[in-house]
């Protein structure tokens, strides 16, 4: 069923509602529905469906996600990253990655291209309240990224997108978690192995 | 002061990866790769503009002389090969009007043009737009696609919300609401019909005796009953505690419908085993039918339902009568 009274129309954060759906799908597609239904009991909130088009009250996704912190007895931290990988990851999810992939050529340059993230998000969506993404270098193939964003489990988020994206460019990095919501990227060797391959053409289908 | 340019070839090569480099006679003198590419297998040593190019538009054209004496420096065209692909470009004489360069690009034309040449982001110069083109494109397919999902999650809901508020919950049939909707659709659609109203004799002594529960197991039953008798284009509703409609549509023989009223008043006077104990009712059942008005609308063939009802059950029980009597 369609979550009719919890959905908040047009007002509310749309960032819990895309988070909320993606949280929904990787809890479902790696510890199986009934984990999930467990999750949604917890919050107390009467719906087991979450629509990414819709908006849900701010503060809606992190306290979900707390709740499948408690029901998968792992750091809510380490959900929210691995919820971050499996988004880049996941063959049901190839858009993501592709949506990505279009930031550079190179990861350094695809580093560049997140403070690009919401100009490119406005262009498709032009309401949407993506968060603020600042890049530093910080020295030689060092880099210091700002989030910031009304949900705090973005950053989060962007740490388990970040290693995913670093992987299928092939480049070996060290991606960590800073305070402040700031994320420290070390890229070791840019061309470690072999990157995923990307053709600009969309696939058919 | 002369100011010259000193860009040399393999620099307009990337600045401009379709650019076309043409002499005097009009042929080629360089090419960028990416417009290379999208030539395919021509020899480019001895052909001429008009040779790899139609011009779409200024219109009359054939040359790039022509196009730049009607003063368009703007222009469209398309690729003379198989590919017919649409580019469309700027040209302006160089070299003291010895060479002539033009710039081309593929304009809406380009999620087509690299998918059919495989092109990559290396095929553009970074300052172009097309990397941000074909990302708006596939943003735009992706938030279609979630909405098209919404869009049939809530309809799917919101056909199950409407069947939901048709529908009476004891028994599965329609409720009074959707009783009243068929009928008004038929009475406005002009359609001949048959209306049974049926009311449940002692049904209150069930509830009495047996309790609530033995009552609300006979309404199941009669609901059953009811589904088995009707078509799917009739509706069959419960529109009060034991009171039942039956309309059945495009039927107005007088024989047919007191057919299906008596077969159903046998089947709901038949006992009902509930837990042992044996329920029994009966059913009385006005018949009216749309041909017998001259203007059937809703509150009129209620009311004459209710006339046929009433005049069932003064008849005696287990009856069903039908108003007004046909003419034998």
């Amino acid at each position: 069923m369609i979550p009719t009274f919890r959905a908040t129309g047009w007002m509310g954060s749309d960032m819990d509602a895309l988070l909320l759906r993606s949280l929904q799908g990787y809890v479902r597609d790696t510890f199986g529905q009934a984990r999930w239904q467990a999750v949604c009991r917890r919050t107390g909130l009467s719906v087991e469906t979450f629509e990414p088009m819709l908006r849900y009250a701010t503060g809606t996704a992190d306290r979900v996600a707390h709740c499948a912190a408690e029901v998968l007895g792992r750091p809510v931290e380490t959900i929210w990253e691995d919820m971050g990988t499996y988004l880049v990851t996941n063959p049901g999810q190839e858009g993501v990655r592709r949506l990505l992939r279009f930031g550079g050529t190179g990861f350094a340059d695809f580093l560049h291209s997140l403070e690009d993230m919401p100009g490119r998000a406005r262009l498709a969506m032009p309401d949407l309240n993506v968060p603020e993404l600042t890049l530093t270098e910080s020295g030689p193939d060092h880099y210091t990224i700002r989030c910031r964003s009304g949900v705090r489990g973005i950053p989060r988020v962007l740490v388990g997108i970040l290693t995913a994206m670093a992987d299928d460019y092939g480049s070996l990095c060290l991606i960590d978690a800073a305070e402040d919501d700031c994320i420290s990227v070390r890229v070791l060797d840019s061309l470690h192995a072999a990157g995923r391959r990307f053709d600009l053409a969309r696939p058919e289908g | 002061m002369q100011i010259t340019c000193p860009v040399p070839l393999d620099a307009l090569a990337r600045f401009m990866p379709m650019h076309l480099l043409l002499d005097r006679d009009e042929r080629v003198i360089s090419v960028g790769p990416t417009l290379e590419r999208v030539l395919g297998d021509v020899d480019l040593g001895s052909a001429r503009f008009q040779d790899l190019f139609e011009v779409r538009s200024p219109g009359g054209t054939s040359t790039v002389a022509e196009m730049l004496d009607r003063s368009a420096d703007r222009f469209r065209l398309v690729v003379r090969n198989e590919a017919r692909v649409g580019l469309r470009g700027l040209a302006m004489p160089v070299a003291g009007g010895d060479q002539v360069l033009i710039n081309l690009s593929f304009g809406i034309d380009l999620v087509t043009a690299v998918r059919d040449f495989a092109l990559t982001d290396a095929d553009f110069a970074p300052t172009e737009l097309a990397m941000e083109l074909l990302y708006l494109a596939e943003a735009n397919a992706a938030v279609t696609r979630e909405l098209r999902g919404l869009n049939l999650r809530l309809e799917g809901a919101r056909m199950a919300a409407e069947e939901e508020a048709l529908t009476d919950p004891l028994t599965g049939l329609r409720n009074r609401r959707a009783a009243d909707l068929f009928l008004e659709r038929l009475c406005s659609a002009d359609a001949p019909f048959g209306l049974l109203h049926m009311d449940l004799d002692y049904f209150k002594t069930v509830n009495d005796t047996l309790g609530h529960a033995a009552g609300d197991f006979v309404l199941e039953r009669v609901g059953c009953i009811l589904r088995d008798q009707i078509r799917a284009e009739d509706c069959a509703a419960r529109i009060g505690g034991d009171e039942f409609v039956v309309i059945v549509s495009g039927r107005s023989n007088a024989a047919v419908l007191m057919t299906v009223a008596e077969r159903i008043i046998a089947r709901v006077s038949s006992p009902i085993d509930f837990n042992g104990s044996e329920c029994k009712v009966s059913a009385s059942v006005g018949i009216v039918r749309s041909v017998d008005m001259t203007k059937p609308d809703r509150t009129r063939v209620s009311a004459a339902a209710d006339r046929a009802l009433y005049a069932a059950k003064h008849a005696g029980r287990s009856r069903a009568v039908l108003l007004p009597a046909p003419l034998e």
